[in-house]
């Protein structure tokens, strides 16, 4: 082998021409990699960028403060509570087991549940969406969590806000309650509001009564905030020098809604409802309202506490809530709709004086039973009531009398009438699940039942039975409008929206939506000394000797209303119990009172609806009763004060008890 | 003071003059300093980052490895390589019984078997080899008078010096360095020459032995990093992370980058091994397209400098071995950066003077000392 060191100069010569071999792999290499960073850092850097920052800013929700609900008098019925939650993220949650156990400990909760709920929900939803561990943590547990929150990643706290209703049960149904967007509600709410408004995947959202009818307007607009996360999630310790370009958005709260509810009256309302008397609490609904159509008050009963809803109901409540028989989650008021009873004969009477059936004077057999056709029609008096005219039969509440004008008027004429003082139609409250209840036609029985209508059924319907269906707003509608002589006022729940500078943006002003007295669209007129001959015999109902609602007098106010009774099964349980009471409660009768006060300027109107109640002298009338008399202390306790007075002034030598009759009294309806 | 006014060679002969300080390459010393410089200011934003606590130590280690490295530089300048080339026989068999005492007794780290520890200093002979083998192939080759390509029977001794080691370093298993093995010795030879014939044959055997390879000689880590290359959306939170995320890094660098420290993707560690593999992702993150090609220049120019030491080499050995030093440069810059901004799978290759690590550091400054000894040298005579 020859030794290198003796090559001879200039021997590397021979390698010049291999050179550019090498200089052209480097200029290749070069182009490859300059062009390669020329398309990541000029054509795509735009691009990148955006995704570095998502990679590394964390977006987190701020969520809006709901707007508040206020009654008419700015006390707050609906506020909003500082909540905290705990949640883990699956997407970084490297040691879940561990974390688990650490968390489950402070919680109170079994690591193994953790762990399995984390699970799930990664298979479910993938690895991004936070899970929920518990909601509502004290202020303990929110220190102890912060002190974990280092060492396992993913585990995060919350700031949440929780919906607070301080009338908790008393009107549930109507502020209605929020929860969690649900995924088919997610979809159509998007589609609804596409280009208005954005709806994601843990939003709260109202799902029942005001919250839902009026979400948009008090949602607000949640914020964000942006966070610096490391690769593993952990938030970045401190502000620092990378953040830039990423304002965080504060949330938007969302406007405030004046209502047209009292809370005094709507107190007053929730506890009449639950008199602690022979009858117990009701069952029903009631709603009182202004003769303008403000609501004051709006009860359903037995109810619900929405504030479970706003820290997350627990199934086995949720399943208790929709089994229960009482069905505490509707609104009774609109959602569901009942015969009417006698408290429909007032606006058969109307139809009666207006189609000139019969005048003011007009005085007509009422005895115990009317044979018509095949049949024998009842009245509630064994003995019957004589001649009497229709200011007495409203007062003592002949069936048969009713029964006389059905025959004369049959449906279709008593029809129009009804629908003019609103009954059969939607009030469209904004509130979901109105119903429109039914006031029946031939034509309309034709249709819906294919059959003809029976002659017979002249007599049930102008009684109220059959198929006549009402709501308690549409009763409460149609009697105010015979307060106020005809005019029919829109019954309305808000007054006044406001922004968060309290600021108003919107006023609803109370609207009349047709006089009765006036032409109109349903092509009759009742003329105005009729609704006076109505109106007295409805006072007689409160004041008269014979009186079915003479235990709802209130001294110092004349009121002027209706009780009624609605049987929920046939007849033929007549004959098997002799007592209402007796019966089993689902079988029991409905009671109603509609009412309206004074009877000269009439101010409120009040429709109670008092399921099962057996009876509506007993059932529902003092609720009515309480509830008007909430109005008048409040309002004008002048008026009270004065005949308490006057009353003491009479009865002070004899010094006797209060004169105020409540003792239950067997009715004739 | 005017830096080696000389190095292209003009003055010709007038070699016993010089002292020691003007006979250095200064122009190349000085681009090699202007890459550990930004080197350095690179490698501290990669250790200072938020989350990096425990880590500052790694900027100080790596100046004390440079000081090393820069030491070995000129004791290699000063010291005759040819010294190296007569010794490289003896190199080699040291190096390759170290490989081997790495298949018996090598420490296992990560699921390969690479190092030999010796306390306080981990040695990865495999990574020595690569300068080994340069010695040993300028000596072989530079023996060869022919100016022809080499056929078959003269290819067979030089290349198997350079495939025992590459195929022991794929067993460990490393398969990045057994390719840069491969690469460089490849490089060498074909500098040298090869028969036309022999590399279409060459090509043919690799198409054919492609899917065998697949399929017996891959594990499957290996085999996943192929594939992730090839579409990093299959697995973007496993095998892909690391190469969305460096070109994520990248390309938010922009036109200017982001700024000293501010690199996003580094700071919060989205960005994996941003301190030794994807080092150069940070310095395009926080630099840009600006600094990326000013980094890129800086090797550039270190190659066109090395080519032309090569040139005015005065023996075959001294061009070799700068050959081969350079293509120990070119490959790992290539596959590095390559593998950095996505155009080539990730492989464990360091960037040499910018990347963090003793080894890569010290390697790397004795290759750079030995082109440096041949420029140094090559007045003499």
């Amino acid at each position: 082998m020859k030794d290198f060191v003796q090559s001879f100069e200039d021997e590397a010569k021979d390698y010049l021409p291999r050179y550019k071999v090498l200089y052209a792999a480097i200029t290749m290499a070069s182009l490859l990699i300059v062009g390669r960073l020329w398309y990541l850092q000029i054509l795509q850097g735009t691009e990148l960028r955006q995704y570095s920052e998502k990679n590394r800013v964390k977006e987190t929700k701020l969520p809006a403060p709901r707007g508040l609900f206020l009654d008419r008098e700015n006390r707050v019925l609906v506020d909003n509570l500082p909540g905290f939650d705990a949640t883990i993220s699956p997407q970084y949650a490297k040691k879940l087991e561990s974390t688990a156990e650490e968390v489950g400990q402070v919680l109170n909760i079994p690591a193994r549940k953790i762990v399995e709920d984390v699970r799930r929900s990664q298979r479910r939803d993938g690895p991004f969406r936070a899970v929920r561990i518990k909601d509502n943590l004290s202020l303990a547990e929110v220190f102890q969590l912060k002190l974990l929150r280092w060492d396992n990643p993913g585990l995060n706290i919350n700031e949440s806000i929780l919906r607070y209703y301080s009338l908790a049960h008393n009107g549930a149904q109507l502020f209605g309650y929020v929860a969690e967007i649900s995924k088919d509600q997610l979809t159509r709410l998007n589609e609804r509001f596409a280009g208005k408004m954005v709806f994601e995947q843990g939003d709260i959202i109202g799902k029942s009564g005001l919250e839902e009818a009026f979400d948009p307007i008090i949602r607000g607009r949640d914020g964000v905030s942006f966070v610096e996360v490391d690769a593993r999630g952990r938030e970045a310790p401190g502000e620092s020098s990378l953040y830039y370009g990423f304002k965080p958005q504060p949330a938007l709260p969302g406007n405030n809604l004046v209502l047209t509810i009292d809370k005094d009256i709507q107190e007053a309302a929730y506890k009449a409802m639950n008199r602690n008397d022979s009858i117990g609490p009701r069952i029903g609904g009631m709603v009182a309202m202004r003769s303008n159509g403000e609501i004051l008050a709006w009860v359903t009963t037995p109810s619900y506490d929405p504030n479970e809803f706003s820290t997350g109901i627990p199934p086995q409540v949720w399943s208790k809530l929709i089994n229960d028989p009482f069905r505490p989650l509707r609104n009774k008021v609109i959602q569901d709709h009942f015969m009417p009873g006698s408290t429909f004969k007032p606006i058969v009477a109307l139809a009666a004086l207006s189609e000139k059936v019969i005048s003011r004077n007009t005085y007509i057999n009422a005895p115990s039973a009317l044979k018509y056709g095949r049949r024998v029609y009842h009245d509630h008096s064994r003995s019957g009531y004589g001649n009497i005219n229709v200011m007495q039969a409203l007062e003592v509440s002949s069936n048969v009398f009713f029964y006389k004008m059905g025959i004369q008027l049959t449906i279709d004429r008593i029809a129009p009438y009804a629908r003019l003082l609103g009954l059969g139609q939607k009030s469209n409250i904004t509130l979901s699940n109105e119903v429109s209840g039914v006031i029946p036609t031939s034509e309309w029985k034709l249709k819906k039942l294919g059959e003809e209508w029976q002659p017979g059924e002249n007599l049930s319907n102008a009684i109220g039975q059959g198929f006549v269906l009402v709501t308690a707003l549409q009763m409460a509608m149609a009697y105010n409008s015979i307060a106020l002589d005809g005019k029919v006022m829109k019954p309305f729940l808000i007054k006044r929206v406001l922004n968060q500078e309290s600021k108003t943006l919107q006023e609803f002003e109370p609207e009349v939506l047709r006089d009765a007295t006036q032409e109109n669209e349903f092509g009759v007129i009742i003329p105005q000394e009729h609704f006076k001959t109505v109106k007295e015999g409805m006072r007689r109902v409160v004041h008269g000797e014979r009186g079915t609602a003479r235990g709802a007098r209130i001294d110092g106010i004349e009121m002027a209303g209706k009780t009624g009774t609605t049987q929920v099964r046939s007849w033929s349980a007549d004959e098997i119990y002799d007592r209402c009471d007796a019966r089993p409660v689902f079988q029991r009768h409905h009671g109603w009172f509609v009412a309206f006060a004074p009877v000269q300027n009439p101010e409120i109107t009040v429709a109670v609806l008092a399921q099962h109640s057996c009876s509506g002298s007993r059932g529902a009338a003092p609720v009515g009763r309480d509830v008007i008399k909430a109005y008048f202390e409040k309002y004008h306790p002048e008026l009270i004060k004065a005949a308490v007075e006057k009353k003491a002034r009479l009865k002070a030598p004899a010094s006797q008890p209060p004169a105020v009759d409540l003792s239950v009294r067997e009715e004739a309806e | 003071m005017k830096l080696g006014s000389d190095f292209m060679g003009r003055s010709g002969l007038q070699v016993e003059e010089r002292n020691l300080l003007s006979r250095l390459d200064f122009n190349f010393a000085f681009v090699i300093l202007a890459l550990n410089v930004i080197g350095l200011i690179n490698l501290y934003s990669a250790t200072h980052g938020l989350f990096s606590k425990g880590r500052l130590d790694l900027f100080w280690m790596q100046l004390a490895w440079l000081s090393l490295g820069w030491a070995v530089y000129l004791g290699i300048t000063l010291l005759d390589y040819k010294v190296l080339i007569r010794s490289a026989f003896v190199l080699y068999g040291l190096n390759f019984a170290a490989l081997l005492a790495v298949e018996f007794f090598g420490k296992t780290s990560l699921g390969a078997t690479r190092w030999l520890d010796f306390g306080f200093f981990r040695f990865q002979p495999s990574e020595t080899m690569k300068l080994v083998l340069i010695l040993v192939l300028a000596r072989v080759l530079s023996q060869r008078e022919k100016t022809t390509g080499m056929g078959v029977i003269e290819l067979a001794w030089p290349l198997g010096l350079a495939l025992v080691p590459a195929v022991l370093t794929a067993k460990q298993p490393d398969l990045g360095t057994a390719m840069l093995l491969c690469a460089i010795s490849g490089s060498i030879l074909m500098f040298v020459g090869v028969n036309r014939s022999i590399l279409v044959f060459l090509a043919i055997v690799t198409t054919l032995a492609a899917p065998i390879v697949w399929n017996f000689g891959l594990k499957e880590y290996q085999k996943n990093r192929v594939l992730t290359f090839i579409s990093p959306g299959r697995d973007p939170r496993g095998t892909g992370y690391n190469s969305i995320q460096s070109k994520i890094a990248v390309g938010s660098g922009k036109i200017l980058g982001k700024g000293f420290r501010k690199g996003t993707q580094s700071q919060l560690e989205f960005l994996p091994e941003r301190h030794t593999d994807f080092i150069f992702s940070v310095l395009s993150e926080e630099h840009g397209f600006i600094g990326s090609v000013t980094t890129l220049g800086l090797f550039i120019i270190l190659y066109l400098m090395s080519i032309r030491i090569a040139i005015n080499a005065r023996e075959k050995a001294g061009a070799l071995l700068v050959v081969g030093v350079l293509a120990y440069m070119f490959w790992h810059v290539f596959v590095n950066m390559g593998m950095v901004i996505g155009i080539l799978p990730i492989v464990g290759v360091p960037l040499p003077l910018l990347s963090y690590g003793g080894s890569s550091m010290l390697t790397t400054m004795i290759g750079l000392g030995l082109i440096s000894s041949v420029a140094y040298r090559r007045y003499l005579f």
